[in-house]
């Protein structure tokens, strides 16, 4: 399989390290002069999404938008971008972002593709993807034979500190008229600005949050 | 009316434990918002004959419900559709997307539930919100007394009075249903078109390495791990949420964790939750939530969901506490 490729780095700046976004990179680019780097949203993003591309020698594409959206409003501006540079398999960072993995499905219905999450290795085998995954305590090998979305959670070397990215002109900006979307119609995806969530303190709180995280009665 | 569509995964002949989970806050849905609850399994039918668009069919003789069927009545549905298909299912939407999409058309539910643990949860969950354009929660869990709703950790919820679908994996051990002696209900036996997408081919499956998995862990600090009270409640923790304890080879030398449980800071963790106890020397960046718990409630990771400051032992001995009467 010779087609294109787009990595979709998402919306937004790692929650926490970089060295996922470094993993996923490394791994788009053993897929030699086939892949391009996407991504959206505010300015000193893509600053940072075009740094990190560059050091893997990836061209990059985006667009600069201030949007808020739900996951099916990102996966509608990745799929106009991976359209846009011509690709039919992409690849999304799923492990910088807690709210990314959803976007692979929706990515993946928009595109008419195939989907497959938690994927923990990727590598070309001759016209194909050999994927390796893992789902619960399971680890599957799989072999991706067509247009497809993988969510991938590849970790980079670990990075202590990085220098801050400088504006760059490396990334292909697009508008999203350019690209087929209506930023009113988008819109309707919008949702509201969380107010930082101060972390929870106390062990009443606590319990609240790793309630939803219990094992099924049967299970425990 | 409106309808309440609940997947049920299967373990060998019985309902997962997490789908029986979200098949009872489907039950105290439906129940407040006036919907029928329906539950659906999927079930490989060796003689299929690949109709050309969903039929109802004769229970195949090769297939019994028996202890399904019960269980899925225990637990409160109104109606059981049994969806066959002629691949072997598997939790994959290249495998059975095909089928269960035909059961969401065919329904046209309000609300569709997962258990969040289940296999086929996090597969076919956003898949089938992005299909019907609907809102996706996750780690939900069913709340209110009159006017049940459902709410996420993250601010998302679902309510009666709400326009479109939504989707929702349910993560929350709900008050079980009460047993009742279970009475015959419909059970639908619809023929699903299509076949597996030949795109993706599992080639092999395998035991994932524990440090691998992507449900929870608990992360030991070298100063704790001597501590045989933090090991034994931090296995016990780990126990309640399905979860593994992992650390570091002093962990290992302190029998705190098991042999093939050694993470060091090459390593990328990326569980759906973590809990580091402790001075971690572990990067658990690529977790979706962080909960640490350490003697100054500071250390170095960002971004954290709770932060329990104290005894190590003490604030575990507290959840554990807390979370085996809930």
């Amino acid at each position: 399989m010779s087609d294109k490729i787009a990595l979709w780095l998402g919306s937004s700046a790692p929650a926490r390290s970089v060295r996922w976004l470094d993993g996923a990179l490394q791994a788009a680019a053993t897929f030699e002069g086939r892949c391009t780097v996407i991504a959206a949203g505010d300015q000193p993003w893509l600053d940072l999404a075009a740094d990190r591309a560059a050091r893997t020698k990836l061209p990059s594409a985006g667009v600069r938008t201030n949007l808020q959206l739900d996951y099916l409003g990102w996966a509608q501006i990745a799929a106009a971008l991976a359209r846009e540079v011509g690709a039919t398999t992409v690849f999304v960072e799923e492990a910088s972002r807690a709210e990314r993995w959803v976007e692979v499905a929706a990515i993946a219905e928009l595109l008419d593709a195939a989907q497959l999450g938690h994927v923990i290795a990727l590598a070309p085998d001759g016209a194909a993807i050999t994927a390796t995954r893992v789902m619960g305590r399971t680890r599957q090998i799989l072999r991706i034979t067509g247009p497809a979305v993988i969510g991938v959670r590849i970790a980079g070397a670990p990075v202590d500190d990085y220098p801050t990215p400088m504006p760059t002109s490396q990334m292909k900006k697009h508008e999203l008229s350019a690209i087929g979307l209506d930023p009113s119609v988008l819109g309707h995806r919008a949702i509201p600005p969380r107010t930082s969530l101060e972390p929870r303190k106390t062990v009443e709180r606590i319990a609240e949050l790793l309630v939803v995280h219990l094992a099924a009665r049967e299970d425990r | 009316m409106a309808a309440v569509l609940v997947h049920i995964d299967l373990d060998g002949d019985r309902p997962n434990a997490s789908s029986l989970t979200a098949l009872a806050a489907g039950r105290h849905i439906a129940s407040s918002w006036g919907a029928t609850l329906y539950a659906t399994v999927l079930v490989h039918d060796p003689a299929h004959v690949n109709p050309s668009r969903a039929i109802e069919s004769p229970m195949p003789k090769a297939i019994a419900l028996g202890p399904i069927e019960t269980a899925l009545t225990r637990g409160g549905a109104d109606k059981i559709i049994v969806a066959l298909t002629r691949d072997p299912v598997a939790p994959l939407w290249a495998t059975i997307g095909h089928a269960w999409q035909g059961v969401v058309d065919r329904v046209r539910p309000r609300l569709v539930l997962f258990g969040a643990d289940a296999p086929s949860a996090v597969e076919l969950g956003p898949r089938t919100a992005a299909r019907t354009g609907g809102r996706l929660l996750l780690r939900a869990r069913a709340t209110g007394i009159d006017e049940i709703q459902l709410r996420d950790r993250d601010g998302g919820y679902a309510r009666a009075g709400d326009g479109g679908a939504s989707v929702a994996l349910i993560g929350r051990a709900e008050r079980p249903v009460p047993a009742s002696e279970p009475s015959p209900i419909d059970v639908v036996v619809l023929a699903m078109p299509g076949t597996r997408d030949t795109r993706i081919e599992l080639v092999s499956s395998a035991p994932a390495e524990l440090v691998q998995t992507t449900n929870m862990l608990i992360a030991l600090g070298d100063d704790v791990a001597a501590d045989p009270e933090v090991a034994t409640r931090a296995k016990r923790l780990a126990e309640l949420m399905n979860g593994h304890v992992v650390g570091s080879a002093v962990a290992v030398k302190a029998g705190a964790v098991a042999p093939d449980a050694v993470v060091d800071r090459t390593i990328g963790l990326a569980p759906e939750l973590c809990i580091t106890v402790g001075a971690i020397h572990i990067d658990v960046a690529g977790a979706t939530s962080v909960v640490k718990i350490t003697p100054t409630g500071s250390n170095r990771i960002t971004t954290v969901d709770g932060a329990l400051a104290g005894s190590a032992s003490a604030m575990l001995a507290e959840l554990v506490k807390k979370l085996e009467t809930t």
